[in-house]
């Protein structure tokens, strides 16, 4: 990355930061885009959008085996029957894992993720290394992130490759019984979902 | 960087690549001006790109230093916008070189490849579907697909250049589907402005083994979700 976060400001005109700021001031000049909007827009996206989304619908299907059954069967009509909607969500499948299955989503062509269940993207699961890799070797890629999975379990990798996007439904952590669905959703990491992680043991 | 004969984006199963930059805690914007970016792309969208395909077929045809190499997804993004707002004459070519003191050609929009013109013939014929009373790729198509779960298929490649959703990885090697989605358009033509050409989706797994030959992890299983018209039954391919 060309600018760093020291505190001289970024001059060259190549630099990414450059260009965005020249490019914002000029686009307001010529009345192209509405600066208050471009602020709206950042905020919607970063205060209202989260894990957290996912997180509950995951909690939720640990708590009732009747709504992981619908979740797993329909997940966009559960989505529309609990009012969730927005950005890159408009078919969702929910993959499940289970003792002996593990499942992983990436996008090898783009960087495509349910973001109205999961927030903005990290810059990891966006990365040409992620991308590249974790189709050919799932399982070194996965222990190098710190999950370590059972040679016998079998890994089953989703590439985002048309217009459906994938969450994972991560196990529900031993011991976690007695727990309400805020303290469980608060188990459910976004790299869980993303299933780069199992869900955190209380 | 992995040197190969396809997109700059089309990287599925390349190698040389290290380490995944991986930090559980990573926030959405390392910059401002990343967040700046995003809030931009969305309003340049509304003046630009569209079609379904149309932005990914821009950044796919990025030069490979831009789309790697300047400042990540977000400055892809910001090269990006230079380049629909150059082709969609919002800003005249080398506008913000101007404006920025630099030189003409110093911004990503100059190094960028044209839009390839693709043959409609060599294209599945489109099909006419009720229009959707919501904003949506999903069409309702009245053939039946023409796989079923459990199928082995092949994807043979595409038959000319420009935007596709089939990843290099996967092509002319036997998988088994999987599940079968509704139909969507079809973005290898709606990315080139010809037409809906609405397709059923059919989820494809692939063995790592079929892949990546012999030595590749055991016990793995590579779903892609491809438009039907990529695909040939098994039989008649061989």
């Amino acid at each position: 990355m060309s600018s760093g976060t020291d505190h001289h400001h970024e001059t060259d005109p190549r630099s990414p930061e450059v260009r965005t700021e020249a490019l914002e001031d000029l686009l307001v000049e010529k009345g192209i885009i509405d600066r208050t909007r471009v602020e709206a827009l950042i905020e919607r996206f970063e205060n209202d959008l989260g894990p957290m989304v996912g997180a509950r619908l995951v909690a939720k299907a640990w708590l009732s085996p009747e709504f992981r059954r619908r979740l797993l069967d329909d997940a966009d009509e559960v989505l529309a029957a609990e009012d969730i909607e927005g950005a890159e969500i408009e078919h969702i499948e929910i993959k499940a894992n289970e003792p002996g299955v593990h499942n992983v989503v990436v996008c090898t062509l783009c960087s495509c993720y349910p973001w109205a269940l999961l927030g903005l993207p990290p810059n990891w699961y966006k990365s040409p290394e992620y991308r590249a890799r974790v189709v050919r070797e799932p399982r070194k890629v996965l222990e190098e992130m710190g999950l370590s999975l059972d040679t016998d379990a079998e890994v089953r990798v989703w590439d985002s490759s048309s217009e459906t996007r994938f969450l994972v439904l991560p196990e529900q952590p031993e011991g976690t019984d007695h727990l309400d669905l805020e303290e469980l959703a608060s188990l459910v990491s976004r790299d869980s979902m993303i299933g780069v992680a199992k869900a955190q043991k209380p | 960087m992995v040197t190969r004969d396809r997109g700059v984006h089309d990287i599925g199963g390349t190698q040389g690549w290290g380490k995944v930059p991986h930090s559980p805690d990573e926030p959405p914007f390392h910059y401002e001006w990343e967040r700046r970016v995003l809030g931009l792309m969305f309003q340049v969208l509304r003046h630009t790109a569209k079609r379904p395909g149309e932005m990914r077929y821009a950044l796919e045809r990025l030069a490979p230093d831009d789309y790697f190499d300047h400042g990540g997804y977000y400055g892809r993004w910001e090269a990006v916008m230079e380049l629909l707002l150059e082709e969609y004459e919002l800003l005249a070519p080398g506008e913000l070189d101007v404006l920025l003191g630099a030189k003409e050609g110093t911004g990503p929009a100059h190094r960028a490849s044209p839009v390839v013109p693709k043959d409609p013939q060599k294209l599945p014929p489109d099909r006419i579907t009720p229009l959707p009373n919501h904003r949506t790729v999903r069409r309702e198509v009245v053939d039946p697909p023409h796989f079923g779960v459990g199928d082995r298929v092949v994807a043979l490649g595409a038959n000319q250049e420009g935007h596709t959703r089939l990843p290099e990885y996967v092509t002319g090697v036997v998988g088994t589907v999987v599940k079968i989605h509704p139909a969507e358009v079809l973005p290898d033509s709606t990315a080139h402005d010809l037409g809906e050409r609405p397709q059923h989706v059919i989820c494809v797994g692939y063995r790592a083994e079929d892949l990546w030959g012999n030595k590749s992890e055991a016990g793995v299983v590579i779903n892609v979700d491809l438009y039907e018209n990529y695909l040939t039954a098994v039989e008649e391919a061989v």
